[in-house]
């Protein structure tokens, strides 16, 4: 029971991050929050069927629903910081599709069964950039709720979902640390390859 | 043993049910796998708060390799043979020693009310939770708290210092050391004279095995497992001392501020190798060479170009798209496409606007 209460940190912490695409779709004219919960039991609904779907099922399902709510250009773009600038065009391409990629493998990966889980309306409040963070727990059965922070930025007419933060973690600051070293240190085909590298351990695990 | 402070002493009162906590804390121990860790110099400094880069991964993946030839197997096999209640009270045990160093710390930084609940959660779980060994006080609404020296040092106001990986123990501060000292002197376990030793192996077995789940992910997860527990460690510490309220510093628009300069900063030398890697699409979009940075960023060139370039990138989307998933990222390709299509065309409409405004003042 331990083991599997880590295991869900681990899963928090980062399989919200993975960022995903930005289209302006069936989201158009929601609010925040709505955005959000549209997700949220898109999500939920897939790991109540998680067994049945399997992992590319899951994949399969999830790939809209994340896209739809996150703004993969804008999180792409800030998760690499001022390297963005130096890459072509034809990599900041590269970068977002495995990058969209990454993000619906990690969440089909991780999102596999349901135990209960839910998550709780806190409260919503308007951040100094004309973003909005809209709090709330997560709900695990027998286990002490995770707050869960979703930051949105507008675009276009609809919010899209640009940082999560589990528990204080910020995904957008750790994933931002993590790809600005691997391309300072190793360069950008390092950074694909390491991407793809889990994108095809997901699909096996 | 060393790593027990680490997981057992060092950090009293991690709530096992805390994903971030245990997540961290596997973290602290087996360090998952970074074979290139150290192997090359830093080019950047990628984080100020880490100044030892070059050596902190050096001792990591030498943790790394302890807790793959040691702490893991060792783990494995108490799993193995330990029935999950025996498991789940060995964890409520050394958990609730811990609360005694919680109390001491909820007084040093004045949350006498956190230190009466923290009081009573020790009291029930000793006496009606069978010396600890049952966690009752949860179902009387009494949460496990997390506090220790360091967040109380933090709390008084001493700053965190340089971010260090400590032999065995894993990833600290250099105000952490003083904060495990201070921890590991509450905590009782550390004066069970004969029986100390095998409790302290337990200790440490219990731990390794409590963040299984988590070590295996940030082998799953992690790009470079290096940066990724540090970062992590470094957040979730700053959570926990602050009680939750350092979200407020990682305001997205601070991480865009930080972007934005960094991006103006770089100036006209941003992006300069755009046109020569990509010939075709550069004849289309000349200004891309200079296309420095966010869309709030207005300065490219005229539309009519820019255009042709969105339109051009749709065959390019299509050759990419190759796996089983092709079709659905297609049409999110396409829709990315149409984005970048709307953003290129803010871009112009912002050049454009300068470019008028240019006119005007001469």
């Amino acid at each position: 029971m331990v083991a599997k209460q880590s295991k869900w940190a681990a899963v928090l912490v980062l399989s919200l991050l993975v960022p995903v695409t930005a289209f302006a779709g069936a989201t158009g004219g929601m609010s925040a929050r709505a955005v959000v919960e549209k997700f949220q039991a898109e999500l939920i609904e897939v790991m109540k069927n998680g067994k049945t779907l399997g992992y590319s099922g899951r994949y399969d399902k999830l790939v809209k629903p994340v896209s739809e709510s996150h703004d993969l250009v804008k999180i792409a773009r800030v998760v690499v910081g001022k390297e963005w600038e130096k890459l072509t065009s034809e990599q900041q391409d590269k970068l977002v599709d495995v990058f969209s990629k990454l993000s619906v493998a990690s969440y089909a990966h991780n999102f596999k069964e349901y135990g209960g889980e839910s998550f709780a309306f806190e409260n919503e409040e308007q951040t100094t950039r004309g973003g909005v963070v809209v709090h709330y727990l997560f709900k695990v059965p027998d286990e002490k709720s995770h707050k869960f922070d979703y930051w949105l930025k507008e675009k276009g007419d609809s919010w899209r979902i640009i940082n999560i933060i589990a528990d204080g973690v910020s995904d957008l600051a750790l994933r931002r640390s993590e790809y600005t070293t691997i391309l300072q240190r190793e360069g950008f085909d390092a950074l694909i390859a390491k991407i793809n590298e889990k994108i095809d351990n997901y699909s096996k695990l | 043993m060393v790593i027990n402070k680490a997981l057992g002493g060092g950090r009293p009162g991690i709530p096992l049910s805390s994903v971030t906590a245990s997540f961290v804390l596997g973290a602290a121990l087996a360090l998952g796998g970074c074979a290139s860790a150290g192997e090359k110099p830093a080019v950047a400094q990628a984080n100020p708060a880490d100044p030892y880069e070059d050596i902190n991964r050096k001792i990591f993946a030498f943790n790394d390799k302890v807790d793959n030839y040691v702490a893991e197997p060792v783990a494995n096999a108490y799993k193995w043979a330990t029935p999950e209640f025996m498991q789940t009270g060995v964890a409520n045990f050394f958990t609730n020693l811990k609360n005694i160093n919680v109390v001491l710390n909820d007084l040093m930084q004045a949350k006498f009310q956190q230190s009466a609940a923290d009081t009573g959660r020790f009291l029930i779980n000793t006496t009606a939770g069978v010396g600890g060994l049952f966690d009752v006080a949860k179902h009387a609404g009494l949460e496990q708290n997390d506090e220790d020296f360091e967040q109380t040092l933090a709390v008084w106001g001493v700053p965190s210092g340089s971010y260090l990986v400590l032999p065995f123990l894993g990833p600290s501060t250099a105000r952490g050391i003083p904060g495990s000292v201070f921890d590991t002197a509450a905590n009782p376990a550390t004066y069970l004279g004969g029986i100390g030793v095998p409790v302290s192996v337990v200790s440490m077995v219990n731990a390794r095995a409590n963040a299984d789940g988590a070590l295996k992910f940030i082998d799953e997860a992690a790009l470079d497992p290096y940066v990724f527990t540090r970062e992590s460690f470094l957040q979730w510490r700053q959570n926990l001392a602050t009680d939750g309220k350092a979200e407020e510093k990682n305001d997205l628009a601070d991480l865009e501020g930080d972007l934005l300069d960094e991006a103006t900063a770089s100036g006209d030398a941003a992006k300069p190798s755009a046109a020569d890697a990509k010939p075709a699409e550069a004849k289309e979009v000349p200004e891309a060479a200079e296309n420095k940075t966010a869309p709030e960023a207005q300065d490219a060139a005229s539309a009519e170009p820019v255009k042709a370039a969105a339109v051009s990138l749709v065959p390019v989307a299509s050759a990419q798209a190759g796996s089983t998933h092709s079709q659905t990222f297609q049409d999110a390709k396409s829709q990315y496409e149409k984005a970048r299509f709307e953003y290129q065309l803010l871009q112009a409409e912002g050049a454009k606007k300068k470019a008028r405004k240019t006119r005007r003042a001469k």
